[in-house]
């Protein structure tokens, strides 16, 4: 294997690593602030795409245009989620929740193929030749992908840190009956915690179909390799999701290059199982966040 | 029509095997195993490979049977001493793994082609109907047998461990019992009948392939389990027959409502089982018949 395959298999893996960062960092917001793995996130993105496909087949080709449409999309139906079944079960346990979003994840990913079918679908973005430096290339649309999901993922962590609302967040994810009696609103958090969810898996899922085939199982075949980059960067820990996924992302591409792309998931699954052996609280995880 | 009635009393039996499993690893342990299917599958494998290379079948259902349960003792060590959702991942992961390696070693499994042509139970006694006939009496001695099984296993210490394991886990370690020791062997017998209903489930239809053990089997069994009544036998008995109606119920569907396709009826089966399973949890998380003993959730 040469140095220049290998560069390409790690620009690649990050580019990849940075865009599926914005549903992991879903993933750990949700466990942190509502306390369960969200197993509907896979499938909020395939909702982003079709969402996304179906913008540019009736409203705009814009791809600026679609993507703000589709995540607003993803967002909308997060928060329906979130106003149906997950507020009427916060007070229940943890499982509770996981089962009913294994429900939400069935019924939103049947609900697309029941309209759109088993067929694959493209989204429409302009052919680019990738800029090569002596065999080292890079498409402009990579960079595109990751330079929009990069401002996301600062966005949100200028909203965690720098704002009173993100402070409150941070305070219900710590000890939600303090922050509770301390007079933060859970509803407040609950709401911009589930749109930030929808919002970021939903573009997560354009951004990926740019890159890929939109496919009714695009996400949910997503959801083990989130959720071990989630564990590996210590459930609940933002900074640990992005950077989980960034180290995840590129030691898959690069993995591939010897084991071929098949094993994927499996990889993932032991990854998770080499994590909760070695260091169960993850990279970036607080021992008392391990429940 | 009787082979109709057959044919489905058999598929009902299986079901109820897994749904067994699953109820002794969820309802009254709290175990959240969402790859279940995995070790169905394993039983399946197990015993088709083996019984194509000759070995008679009793020693390939105890094979399958026992080998469910071995692969079980890994990923309970592993993730019992964590909380619930880890096993919840992990389980997932081990069965969509699972899945991909049956997909890919074409050398053991055949890979996408599956395995055709698996020896029936009875294959040789007297024709297909009474063969089927002796099976579906073989299945329900042992669903019987199963269901003595766990009635004397809930009752006695063994059973009230794990059931206040469900409700209180903090209280049982402080009484000085092992948790995890525990959920461990419950975790394994559970997979045991999961790996013996696999092992039927190849010798009754005679072809696998990994496209049969995708997760949606296993949330078939969990709305069946969920829906019944997850810490009851009747739960799981009832729960079984509803799932099964439905399954097969809908086949009849497309006769009624016209302009609706296989592969949009397939779609829609899979919106009633994901809207089923958010209902319940909702509006009925105690499934149809309550189990009286468990402190509300």
């Amino acid at each position: 294997m040469d140095w220049v395959t290998i560069v390409n298999a790690v620009i690649n893996g990050a580019v990849v690593g940075l865009l599926l960062a914005l549903p992991a960092l879903a993933v750990t917001l949700v466990f942190g602030i509502a306390r369960f793995p969200n197993a509907a996130t896979g499938d909020y993105m395939t909702f982003g795409a079709y969402a996304a496909v179906m913008t540019q087949m009736f409203v705009s080709t814009s791809l600026v245009v679609t993507a703000l449409l589709a995540s607003l999309a993803t967002g909308l139906l997060a928060l329906f989620f979130y106003g149906w079944v997950f507020r009427s079960l916060a007070n229940r346990s943890p499982v509770a929740s996981l089962i009913a979003s294994i429900g939400i994840a069935f019924v939103v990913r049947s609900s697309i193929t029941f309209f759109a079918g088993q067929s694959p679908y493209n989204i429409q973005a302009p052919l680019v030749r990738a800029w090569n430096f002596s065999g080292i290339r890079v498409l402009p649309t990579d960079l595109y992908i990751a330079a929009t999901a990069a401002v996301a993922l600062a966005a949100v962590f200028g909203l965690l840190h720098f704002t009173s609302l993100g402070r409150r967040m941070r305070a219900v994810a710590d000890n939600p009956e303090l922050a509770s009696a301390s007079g933060i609103s859970i509803r407040r958090v609950m709401l911009t915690l589930w749109s930030i969810v929808g919002l970021f898996s939903g573009l997560g899922g354009v951004l990926l179909g740019i890159k890929a085939v939109v496919m009714p199982e695009l996400g949910w075949e997503l959801l083990l390799t989130i959720f071990a980059s989630v564990i590996l960067g210590g459930l609940g820990s933002p900074i640990g999701a992005v950077c989980g996924m960034l180290l995840f992302g590129i030691s898959q591409e690069v993995a591939s290059l010897y084991v071929g792309t098949a094993y994927k998931i499996v990889l993932a699954f032991f990854v998770i199982l080499c994590v909760l052996l070695v260091r169960p609280q993850g990279m970036f995880g607080k021992i008392i966040a391990v429940r | 029509m009787e082979f109709y009635l057959i044919a489905i009393s058999i598929t009902v039996l299986i079901y109820m095997l897994m749904a067994s499993g699953l109820a002794l690893q969820y309802g009254f342990t709290g175990l959240i195993n969402f790859g279940y299917v995995g070790f169905f599958a394993i039983g399946a494998y197990t015993s088709a490979i083996l019984s194509m290379q000759g070995v008679p079948l009793p020693l390939t259902f105890l094979a399958a049977t026992l080998l469910a349960a071995v692969v079980a003792y890994p990923l309970g060590i592993i993730t019992l001493r964590l909380s619930g959702d880890y096993l919840a991942i992990i389980t997932l992961g081990f069965s969509e793994s699972l899945r991909m390696v049956l997909q890919k070693e074409e050398w053991l499994t055949r890979g996408v082609h599956g395995i055709p042509g698996i020896p029936r139970v009875f294959d040789n006694w007297a024709g297909p109907v009474s063969g089927d006939l002796t099976l579906l009496g073989l299945l329900l001695i042992v669903n019987i047998g199963v269901f003595v099984l766990m009635r004397h296993l809930i009752t006695s210490p063994f059973g009230r461990v794990i059931a206040s394991i469900r409700d209180n886990e903090v209280a049982v370690s402080a009484l000085g019992k092992n948790p995890a020791s525990f959920k461990t062997r419950s975790l394994m017998l559970g997979s045991a009948l999961g790996g013996l209903a696999g092992a039927f489930q190849a010798h009754y239809v005679t072809f696998i392939s990994p496209e049969q053990f995708v997760p949606l089997i296993t949330f078939y069994v969990w709305i069946a389990i969920i829906l019944g009544g997850a810490g009851r036998i009747s739960g799981i008995i009832v729960g079984t027959i509803i799932l099964l109606t439905f399954l097969e119920g809908s086949r009849f569907l497309r006769d009624f409502v016209g302009g609706v396709s296989e592969v949009q009826l397939a779609s829609v089966r899979f919106w009633i089982i994901g809207m089923a399973l958010i209902c319940t949890i909702i509006y009925r998380p105690q499934g149809l018949f309550p189990d009286k003993t468990k402190k509300r959730g």
